[in-house]
């Protein structure tokens, strides 16, 4: 069954059963691997992307939720203007936050939904909404560091 | 495919003039002293560099990167005698070859927070032979002696200081002149990049998800598998019924492997959703049903049973012990641990004219070579093995089992196939740090320790790991002799032929407190349950025994635990630094918020040396970590920033497993835990606040991606006791409970 999805402002059709989860059409029938598997279930967040602009979990997201080209799907690969990162992602360069880098799109897609909708979230808003995504590597305090950066007007 | 339309599907991370690129390049054979190059027209002078007029510098980096920072480090080495910006040099992740070979182990593995200690000298030594021979290339064309000549970034700089040669116009030149045996390093005063690069070179790629890992290697055509594996260990596949699972959209094939059924579908989704049709049945009768209760009962009888090997002794502590009436004894419990990598294990494989090609995030290449072998019946020199990026590693991807599996169902199928495992299948069939068992008895005489006897009780991880390893040492050897090779190095561990495996006692016979009556021992005990490296292996469970031992002493001495400590450490300067200064940055002694107290441990590992203190408190039933202060002795540093950041995640990594690591098993063996729900890592919310402080020396460079986990886990555990007056004498520690 062909399904029509709007990935970073282009709309694409995919051959995809509408059960699977949007996760799996983005890597593996859009090729946008930025997107990364962790758990399957919600648990760490590693699969973040927008959907009109809010932060989901694409791997408990079934594609057929998604479908017709209504909704608005972003991810890690839409966030930069070109060469120009992200202000987020600017702040994590900076903040020399990824280690092994595998959790960070979903950190920073997470990190982004935040700063859209509120401008300037204290600590204890930032950590109720980053403590969704898991980091092995414990990059936890830069990530804090950068959305704070961010956040206070430094990060661009 | 082509090499070029290969090299171009595999090149990694940002593209663009002067951007870091990364890529699964093949560098042609590694001989030592020059090779073929990649590109024609290019210069090849050893296994690490080739230099291009149109390309630059390639850097064919041995050590993979998993987060802890070889990209950039070892980059940074060569970078600086060769002279050569780290960010203008391409970076090459390395295939299998002998001048790869870490020589710590013997096997090409990227592992014991070893990367920057064993490149020191041979990158930056290749790096300067280059340089060497560059300089002297560009003698020839200027007519100007070579001590006249300097070099900047890339270039050769003529006396004038207007001439200059750029790197690649000299390369027809060099590979005319012979390399220099002697090459002098650049000195610390004049170092241009060691020390002082502080950016990663892979962070825009990973800021971007450009960075390819293991889980997005991509090919013409490929298939998707994922594996049904025993439900128990150790049982084995008897029969299974693949009628339905046919049936259903987008399913290829069902076929039989050595661990069990593999399904494959045009989509990894199918793939995953088709397997919970399969109807298997599993022979138990040789499996292996344990509890942690019931391994720690094991572990119990074995150490009543057998005083085990003696691994260190000075004096007689069982003497002194035995004339004493001051004793104090105490035991602790270090439960098997999953590795939890973000990235699920996974590789890819594909069956091509010459062989088989496999791309695999894994820390031992040549292992992962023979893990190919063994299953898809290819000799390991037709089998070429891609590295990628590692989605962490923590010593899980030194075990090659996923290897192993997708080259038996890519070689069965002919087709290309990625084997992705779930995240349940991750923790289920991860092969754990082992749980180990500590018994301390210890007396004190007039404030100082008299007599220390500690007796370690577990597995030994070689024997676990050998399967692989000791036939990658030997790669010309048939496939049929694996497993002969594998029990020969068992048999022989410890011996010239086998290096001592030291996983159960690191970190417990190098004990720095001076005790005149000492005794270190080890009584082997396996409970059947698959163990492998663990980060920081022996030194995540010595360090939390050794180290709330010494608390427990300290208190039995009525003495400050720093002070204590320090007592024993008379013939250990740097042991003592750390620890005066992690004190000292700690505020040791100031007054504290009411329920809430520190706790400190020191421990060495890798060669770094570590203090670290705690703050912490048990609010509204929960451990809560305020504060973590760190101080750390790793010799010179490449990348501060770096050595910051591993000791940030090692004390993360050691907090978790204090928190929360627990791996348990009901009474059928099923596996307890399956996905972060209840296989539980530390969130953002719960991160304290860290403090590092690096100590500034000339000393031999050391490891930093270990040697900060050991410690924080008992400096939180005596930092409860001075909350709560309980020892935390197992892990995971418990708010409401502990031994009085």
């Amino acid at each position: 069954m062909t399904i029509t999805i709007r990935v970073n402002d282009t709309e694409q059709s995919v051959a995809a059963p509408g059960d699977t989860p949007l996760l799996w059409v983005l890597r593996d029938w859009l090729g946008l691997k930025g997107t990364k598997f962790g758990c399957g279930i919600g648990q760490c967040g590693a699969c973040t992307v927008h959907i009109d602009g809010e932060a989901k979990r694409s791997c408990i997201t079934p594609v057929s939720k998604v479908a017709g080209g209504d909704a608005a799907v972003t991810t890690i690969e839409g966030l930069a203007d070109g060469d120009d990162l992200h202000p987020v992602q600017e702040a994590w360069v900076e903040h020399n936050v990824p280690q092994c880098g595998y959790c960070q799109s979903g950190q920073i897609m997470s990190a982004v939904a935040l700063l859209n909708q509120e401008t300037n979230p204290d600590d204890e808003r930032i950590n109720e909404f980053m403590s969704g995504n898991l980091c092995r590597c414990g990059t936890y305090p830069r990530i804090h560091a950068a959305i704070r950066s961010v956040a206070d007007g430094g990060g661009s | 495919m082509s090499d070029v339309s290969r090299r171009e599907l595999f090149r990694l991370g940002a593209t663009g003039s002067g951007a870091l690129v990364l890529g699964m390049v093949l560098p042609g054979c590694a001989a030592p002293r020059g090779r073929e190059p990649s590109t024609a027209g290019a210069w090849a002078p050893n296994a690490w560099l080739e230099i291009a007029p149109d390309r630059g510098v390639v850097f064919t980096l041995d050590r993979v990167e998993m987060g802890q920072g070889t990209v950039t480090g070892i980059t940074t080495l060569v970078a600086e005698d060769l002279d050569v910006a780290p960010e203008n040099i391409e970076v090459v992740f390395a295939p299998v070859g002998d001048a790869y070979i870490n020589p710590q182990y013997g096997l090409q593995v990227t592992g014991g927070s070893s990367s920057v200690r064993i490149s020191w000298d041979r990158v930056r030594e290749a790096g300067a032979r280059v340089r060497a021979v560059l300089l002297a290339s560009a003698a020839e064309v200027f007519q100007k002696p070579v001590d006249s000549l300097t070099t900047n970034d890339g270039y050769v700089l003529h006396p004038d200081g207007i001439q200059r040669l750029a790197y690649g116009e000299l390369l027809g030149l060099a590979a005319r002149q012979t390399m220099p045996e002697e090459v002098t390093l650049r000195r610390p005063e004049d170092y241009r990049y060691i020390g002082r690069q502080n950016q990663r070179l892979d962070a825009r790629a990973k800021v971007t998800g450009q960075a390819r890992f293991g889980i997005d290697v991509e090919l013409d055509g490929m298939r998707y598998a994922v594996v049904a594996r025993p439900p128990v260990i150790g049982a084995r596949l008897v029969s299974f019924d693949d009628a339905k699972v046919r049936q259903l959209p987008g399913v290829i094939d069902v076929l039989a492997i050595e661990r069990g059924v593999a399904v494959v579908a045009e989509s990894y989704w199918q793939a995953l959703t088709a397997r919970d049709e399969l109807a298997i049945e599993w022979d138990e009768s040789d499996a292996v049903k344990v509890t942690r209760d019931s391994v720690f009962r094991q572990y119990r009888q074995a150490a009543d049973d057998s005083a085990g090997d003696t691994e260190r002794s000075e004096g007689n502590a069982a003497r002194a012990l035995a004339e004493t009436d001051n004793v104090l004894e105490a035991e602790y419990e270090a439960p098997f641990l999953a590795h939890a990598t973000m990235e699920p294990q996974n590789a890819t494989a594909m069956v091509t004219a010459n062989g088989l090609e496999v791309w695999a995030p894994t820390q031992g290449p040549d292992m992962a070579r023979i893990a190919a072998a063994r299953t898809s019946g290819y000799s390991p020199e037709s089998i070429t093995i891609h590295t990628t990026f590692l989605g962490g590693g923590f010593g899980r991807r030194l075990t090659q089992e996923y290897v192993e599996e997708v080259a038996a169902i890519a070689s069965q199928r002919g087709e290309p196939v990625k084997l992705v495992w779930s995240r349940e299948d991750d923790i289920q069939h991860d092969v754990f740090r082992p749980a180990m068992l500590h018994r301390f008895r210890g007396a004190l005489s007039n404030g100082r320790i008299s007599a220390w006897d500690h007796q370690v009780t577990g597995p030994l991880i070689f024997d676990w790991f050998a399967r692989n390893a000791a036939p990658a040492q030997y790669p010309w050897a048939p496939q049929m002799v694996y497993s002969t090779l594998a029990s020969m190095g068992r048999m022989t561990e410890d011996t010239f032929l086998t290096p001592k495996d030291r996983s159960a006692i690191e970190g417990a016979v190098d004990v720095p407190y001076t005790v005149p009556d000492l005794w270190v021992r080890h009584t082997h005990s396996d409970a059947g349950v698959p163990v492998s490296y663990w980060r920081s292996v022996g030194h995540s469970h010595n360090g939390f025994a050794v180290e709330t031992f010494m608390d427990e002493l300290a208190h039995r001495a009525g003495e400050d635990p720093v002070q204590f400590r320090l007592r024993h450490l008379a013939d250990s300067p740097r042991h003592q630094a750390v620890l005066e200064r992690a004190a000292e940055a700690a505020g040791w002694g100031d007054p504290l918020p009411e329920g809430r107290a520190r706790g400190v441990a020191l421990h060495r590992s890798f060669g770094t040396y570590v203090a670290q203190v705690v703050e912490a408190s048990i609010t509204d039933g929960a451990i809560r970590v305020q504060r973590v202060t760190c101080a750390a002795d790793c010799g010179q540093m490449v990348n501060p920033d770096i050595v910051r950041m591993q000791l940030e995640g090692g004390i993360l990594f050691g907090l978790t497993a204090a928190l929360y690591g627990d791996v348990d098993w009901d009474d059928d063996g099923r596996l307890k835990q399956s996905n972060f729900h209840n296989y539980t890592l530390m969130r953002h919310d719960e991160t304290p606040e860290l403090n590092i402080v690096l100590m500034d020396n000339a000393e031999a460079p050391q490891g930093v991606g270990e040697p900060g986990t050991p410690p924080a886990i008992p400096a939180l555990g005596n930092a409860l006791f001075g909350v709560t007056g309980k020892r935390q004498r197992r892990t995971p520690f418990r708010a409401d409970s502990g031994d009085a």
